[in-house]
């Protein structure tokens, strides 16, 4: 947004590359990044759904384990980069507004892409469970967890000024973030129905080859797509503050003209 | 928008600022890891979503004449379907159960050598399944490999215990 002069730094845009006139979200690093997506999850689709082979057991539908395990990845992603914004909001005399955005443009991303988990897990689940949902450990914890970030979302959405918004979030990210290691080793610490996970802390990948390298097509695709909508919904927000700001020194000229008068 | 001026925060003196900060952290610390060892040493039992065959009438939580989900793996060959009843043996440690399963077909990937998760209560020396859900591995494979492969896959689903 290269227009009018914000009164506070933290809320000028870095929207640097935007035509003048209109204000735009996209950089020459996001438009790079959007096509990398775009080739990305092309390669994803062929990748896992022509060059991947069926499961001896579960045939096509183990295809379903690239979106499944990609889009909890971003999810994991999203709310540790969440927390860690929020740490360096946190941390002395740092306080900027842009960690504070960061952090919740990257927990809206991933609210979204836990929800996109539990729909493909669902799905999945149908077919090898012969359950759309169960309440095993792993479900319900991922459940947990996808509430509260909703939870967190809310909080950001209580009003206030923007630094009380930036420092109630930074507290809930950071004890939100403690979910991530109970969902994820909790197919270890208690018997569920979910299967242990087949490639992270284990010394022995029970992945077929060509299976495994689709899998990480889609880590590689996922995560662009992640850094994407991450820069440009950060950006957003960085004009809804500026705008908010706005609001607030108009309605102070309006004060201050009262007393003039 | 609410203009009016924030009272000034009641100014305690720094130090004794500090001290409360830590107490509140240690207090925290403290809650949080009452609340961990709560849910790690009251609950596990109640978050374990079955029990195993060899564990009915043995393990709290597991008694014959309740209601229980078991988990075993289905015996090759045991599968028999009539008039929508299904019979099964299922096995886990070497401990055998038959089940009779009468809710209609068994859903998802069912099928022998595959370790399901059934839900009813023993009766009898047998185990009146009212559900079946289908417990797959993290183990994945091409399907259109050479049959040896596939042999091997099988023969290992059938003995494995996890």
């Amino acid at each position: 947004m290269p227009t009018p002069k914000s009164p506070t730094p933290e809320t000028s845009t870095p929207a640097s590359a935007a035509p003048a006139g209109g204000a735009s979200t996209g950089t020459a690093f996001t438009r790079a990044i959007g096509l990398a997506t775009i080739i990305g999850m092309g390669a994803l689709a062929v990748f896992g759904l022509f060059i991947s082979p069926a499961d001896v057991r579960q045939s096509d539908s183990v295809r379903i384990l690239y979106i499944h395990v990609g889009t909890v990845w971003v999810a994991y992603v999203a709310f540790a980069v969440t927390a860690l914004s929020s740490a360096a909001y946190l941390w002395k005399r740092t306080t900027s507004l842009t960690w504070d955005r960061f952090a919740g443009a990257s927990a809206e991303i991933g609210v979204l892409f836990m929800a996109l988990t539990l729909l493909a897990g669902s799905l999945w689940g149908r077919l090898s469970w012969g359950k759309f949902w169960v309440w095993d450990a792993r479900v319900t914890s991922t459940a947990f967890m996808f509430i509260t970030y909703i939870g967190y979302l809310a909080v950001r959405g209580l009003g206030g000024s923007h630094q009380q918004r930036a420092r109630r979030s930074a507290v809930v990210a950071l004890l939100a973030v403690l979910e991530i290691p109970l969902v994820h080793f909790s197919v270890k610490l208690w018997r569920g129905l979910h299967q242990d996970s087949s490639v992270a802390d284990r010394t022995h990948v029970t992945l077929h080859g060509l299976m495994l390298f689709s899998l990480f097509v889609a880590l590689v695709a996922f995560s662009l797509l992640y850094v994407w909508l991450l820069m440009h919904r950060q950006r957003v927000l960085a004009m809804q503050d500026a705008l908010d700001d706005k609001g607030l020194d108009y309605a102070l000229q309006q004060r201050r003209s009262e007393g003039d008068a | 928008m609410d203009l009016t001026p924030r009272p000034a925060a009641p100014a305690a003196a720094p130090k004794q600022r500090n001290r409360r900060k830590i107490m509140s952290a240690v207090l925290l610390v403290v809650v949080l890891g009452a609340g961990l060892f709560v849910v790690f040493k009251g609950l596990t039992n109640a978050l374990d979503y079955y029990c195993n065959v060899d564990e009915v009438g043995h393990k709290d939580g597991c008694e014959s004449g309740r209601q229980l989900r078991i988990q075993g793996v289905v015996d090759k060959g045991s599968i028999k379907t009539d008039k929508g009843i299904t019979t099964f043996d299922i096995t886990f440690n070497k401990v055998t159960i038959p089940v009779v399963y009468d809710s209609g077909e068994p859903g998802g990937l069912f099928q022998e050598c595959i370790p399901v998760v059934v839900r009813g209560v023993m009766k009898a020396g047998v185990f009146e399944g009212d559900d079946v859900e289908v417990k797959h591995s993290n183990e994945y494979d091409a399907k259109n490999k050479d049959r040896i492969a596939k042999a091997t896959v099988e023969a290992k689903t059938c003995t494995q215990s996890n």
